[in-house]
């Protein structure tokens, strides 16, 4: 159980994560919440239609806290779910918890939105997920938390040997936000792609965190994270690869580029390794820039407006990690989605 | 190739650990512990004025009010502060005025050593190519400096921190603890209160230093820490190059190194330090070795100054040690490049922080990583920009290369952005030797253990061309010695 998701159920709020926690230098909850905010009320209203519109076969909601409790996939069994948290009616805070089991060879597509309309809120969301042998889960996120809330969200997933996890996070922050994602591949031959995207403007904050142990042989990992930060917004990201002693033959590649477009923005990367095994082929990369000036100069030479011409150079920078999106429809809707919130720059 | 047989000659040439001895010579010891009593003993010992004494007590005070830190990747036992002599100094000598009046025995230290005090070489009228100047501190109290006369025509001043705190109160009092405050660290703050000694060096402006400074240390006594402190200043448009080499005898007990070392560049200056630390790493079950806590600092307060920090780190049971860089003169730079080794169970959680706060400054850091045996080795550092940084610029390269099923080699860089037009870009991979390269290299000839010394050495050039040329040497050998017996 995450520290946030304690400190709610317990009113604690001294129990929230601080700068003083290393995980936690750059995403301050104790520093910034004073008091535990009262627990959120039963809402139910009907919803909204869910942003990924009806590609789901079957929707699950869970509103201030409240809704299923698990979701379980037969063996061989293939599901397209959307999975949404919404911060709804009267929300203060709340704590969701949700268990997700795939049988051998099942097959999710998991469509999880955060949904945080105007609201002001602390909300807690733990995840966990296991896939046995040779089970798959390509899990894409929209987070689209109010400015106003403070969301946290872990999941934790384990993947047996042959399972295959692709994920891609996007986000535009909150007040406060921190999607971390823990994988752990206790089976051998477990094959994983950790993908982020985050889109920053005000003063919004997000923190992408990923933890990737691999216990197992034959291992791979492919992480790729990008971002852009305006205004006074401060993106984060904290990613460690693990490599447990005997857990030979892993490769990981993880990548963090951020775009940083004004004075007052803060980027923050952490990208750690850390290796007890010999036989690995490991790496890193992070850079921090600004928007390439010759690639600006190209496009306004060309009659492109400025603005415009961020906003086509920033979609071609997110876009790579976008691509990466498996499901088709999931990844129109993702590009649809950046593309919104680049228009409403210009 | 000459190089590899050398390095390979050399291996077969020492079993083991080649500093090894200790040298029986009549030490005098503060009494075991530490209170205020000690403190007041060292600076009594040392004949320092008040003010040095209460910064010392001052000090002191602090040091009891913070806890020890727990954040770094390496494990020990619990250090019992009490339990360790914080002054040991050889008997018969208060700061002789030439090798003449040094104790043969020491001398003779020295001379196991390898160091270069060729100053008799040179009154005898041998003219070398490279002169260096040595600094040579033996336990707590620097025993000898050589060609202060040579150095002191020119206007730089090469001497003990005692002695300079007794001849140059004025610029000691202006720049101790400037760069690393008093109460900047745990192991820092200890050093401010019980330090005995060190090196110190004045550049003035517009002077080149006309020879490398060169400081060895030596932990001889038993039980006992060597709190060592240095500090240079480099005046505008100056320049100096420092060397700084470290050894200690075998012994099963650990003992505790824990230095400052402090540099100040004004507008324009230039510091180059190099070390090459080879405290005794412990036996190759893990029993005894340095703790080598050492923090090591360099404010780049002029506009374009320039620090560069180079590093060979093979010795010490355990290594804590981020030279560091805080690029505030417009247009500064600093660099880093390091050679961490670990072997056995040593364990070395080292980096650097480069912090910018001009404009346009500029930083570069290329960090190697070896771990052979049962060894932990940790890269961790900090890049940080300020809003004010317009212009930063960071590359970072880290690689980490693992010897053996059961060592490890970890990565923890950090990196704070925080203005649009700063640019830092930093990459990292770990692998192992490689099975082609290795293959290739013995199916021309070479053993495996040349094979390996020869891609080690490989790996490691980057690092190794940035030492002054001796100290490349001795490095290179160092290199192939730290990982004897680590592969087959």
């Amino acid at each position: 159980m995450s520290a946030t998701a304690r400190a709610i159920e317990s009113g604690d709020a001294g129990l929230l994560p601080s700068r003083r926690d290393e995980d936690w230098r750059w995403s301050d909850l104790r520093g910034l919440i004073r008091a535990v905010p009262a627990p959120s009320p039963e809402d139910l209203a009907p919803l909204a239609a869910s942003p990924f519109g009806n590609l789901a076969e079957a929707e699950m909601a869970i509103v201030n806290g409240r809704g299923p409790a698990g979701l379980t996939l037969a063996a061989g069994e293939r599901r397209v779910v959307a999975l949404r948290f919404v911060a709804g009616a009267g929300a203060g805070s709340h704590v969701a918890r949700l268990a997700i089991d795939l049988g051998e060879g099942a097959d999710l597509v998991l469509l999880e939105t955060y949904e945080g309309g105007g609201q002001d809120y602390l909300a807690d969301a733990d995840l966990t997920v296991s896939l046995a042998a040779g089970a798959r889960l390509e899990r894409i996120v929209l987070a689209d938390d109010s400015a106003a809330g403070v969301s946290v969200s872990r999941a934790d997933i384990s993947l047996a040997a042959g399972a295959r996890l692709a994920q891609t996070v996007l986000t535009t922050g909150a007040r406060r936000q921190r999607l971390e994602t823990r994988v752990s591949h206790p089976g051998h031959g477990a094959d994983v792609r950790l993908d982020g995207v985050y889109l920053l403007t005000a003063r919004r904050h997000a923190d992408i965190t990923t933890i990737v142990t691999h216990e197992g042989v034959d291992g791979t990992t492919d992480q790729l994270t990008k971002g852009v930060a305006d205004d006074q917004a401060r993106g984060v990201f904290q990613g460690r690869i693990v490599v447990s002693p005997g857990a030979d033959r892993t490769e990981a590649r993880m990548g963090h580029h951020a775009l940083i477009l004004s004075d007052r923005a803060e980027i923050d990367g952490k990208p750690e390794l850390e290796i007890y095994a010999d036989d690995v082929s490991c790496a890193h990369g992070n850079t921090v820039g600004a928007l390439d000036d010759e690639a600006l100069f190209y496009a306004r030479q060309r009659g492109i407006p400025e603005t415009e011409a961020r906003a086509m150079l920033m979609a071609a920078f997110l876009g790579e990690v976008i691509d990466r999106i498996a499901h088709e429809g999931a990844r129109e809707i993702a590009q649809a989605w950046v593309a919104s919130r680049l228009e409403a720059r210009v | 190739m000459a190089a590899v047989q050398q390095t390979s000659e050399q291996v077969l040439e020492l079993e083991r650990y080649k500093h090894g001895f200790i040298t029986d010579i009549d030490q005098e010891f503060a009494p075991k512990g530490l209170s205020e009593d000690t403190v007041r003993f060292i600076s009594a010992k040392k004949g320092e004025p008040d003010w040095m004494l209460d910064w010392r007590l001052e000090a002191y005070r602090r040091w009891l009010a913070l806890d020890e830190p727990d954040w770094a990747r390496v494990n020990f036992p619990k250090i019992d502060y009490q339990d360790a002599y914080y002054y040991a100094a050889p008997k018969d000598k208060v700061g002789p005025d030439s090798l003449d009046e040094v104790d043969p025995e020491l001398l003779a230290v020295y001379e196991k050593l390898g160091i270069p005090l060729k100053e008799q070489e040179f009154l005898a009228g041998v003219k070398g190519s490279a002169k260096y100047a040595v600094d040579a501190v033996f336990d707590s109290v620097s025993v000898v400096t050589t060609f202060k006369k040579e150095l002191a025509a020119v206007g730089v001043i090469f001497c003990s921190m005692s002695e300079a705190i007794r001849e140059h109160p004025e610029l000691v009092r202006q720049y101790l603890g400037s760069v690393v405050p008093v109460s900047d660290n745990y192991f820092a703050c200890l050093n401010s209160a019980v330090f005995s000694d060190g090196s110190f060096v004045y550049v003035p402006p517009g002077v080149r230093c006309p020879m490398e400074l060169s400081t060895y240390f030596r932990i001889n006594a038993a039980e006992s820490g060597q709190f060592e402190r240095t500090l240079i200043i480099a005046d505008k448009a100056a320049y100096v190059s420092y060397l700084e080499g470290c050894t200690a005898p075998m012994r099963d007990e650990n003992q505790l190194h824990a230095a400052v070392v402090e540099l100040v560049l004004l507008d324009d200056a230039e510091i180059k330090y190099s070390t090459v630390q080879n405290w005794y790493p412990g036996d190759k079950d893990g029993k005894g070795g340095i703790y080598n806590f050492v923090t090591k600092r360099a404010d780049c307060r002029g506009d374009r100054s320039k620090v560069s920090w180079t590093q060979v780190e093979t010795g010490s049971a355990i290594t804590w040690k981020y030279p560091s860089c805080v690029l505030r003169g417009e247009g500064s730079s600093g660099e880093f490049y390091s050679i961490a080794i670990t072997n056995n169970h040593q364990q070395a959680d080292t980096g650097t922080k480069m912090i910018h706060l001009g404009a346009n400054t500029r930083s570069r850091i290329i960090a190697k990583g070896i771990s052979a045996g049962h060894s932990t080795s940790t890269y961790r550092g900090l890049v940080s920009a300020h809003p004010k940084a317009k212009g930063a610029r960071n590359f970072t390269q880290c690689d980490s290369l693992l010897i053996g099923k059961s060592c490890a080699a970890h990565t923890t860089p950090y990196i704070e952005a925080r203005n649009a037009s700063a640019k830092f870009e930093h990459e990292a991979t770990t692998t192992r030797l490689s099975d082609d390269q290795l293959f290739y290299a013995m199916q021309r000839g070479l053993s495996q253990e040349e094979a390996v010394q020869l891609l080690v050495n490989g790996f490691v050039k980057d690092v190794l061309q940035e030492l002054p040329m001796e100290f490349a040497v001795e490095a290179q050998k160092l290199v192939a010695i730290s990982l004897e017996g680590s592969v087959g």
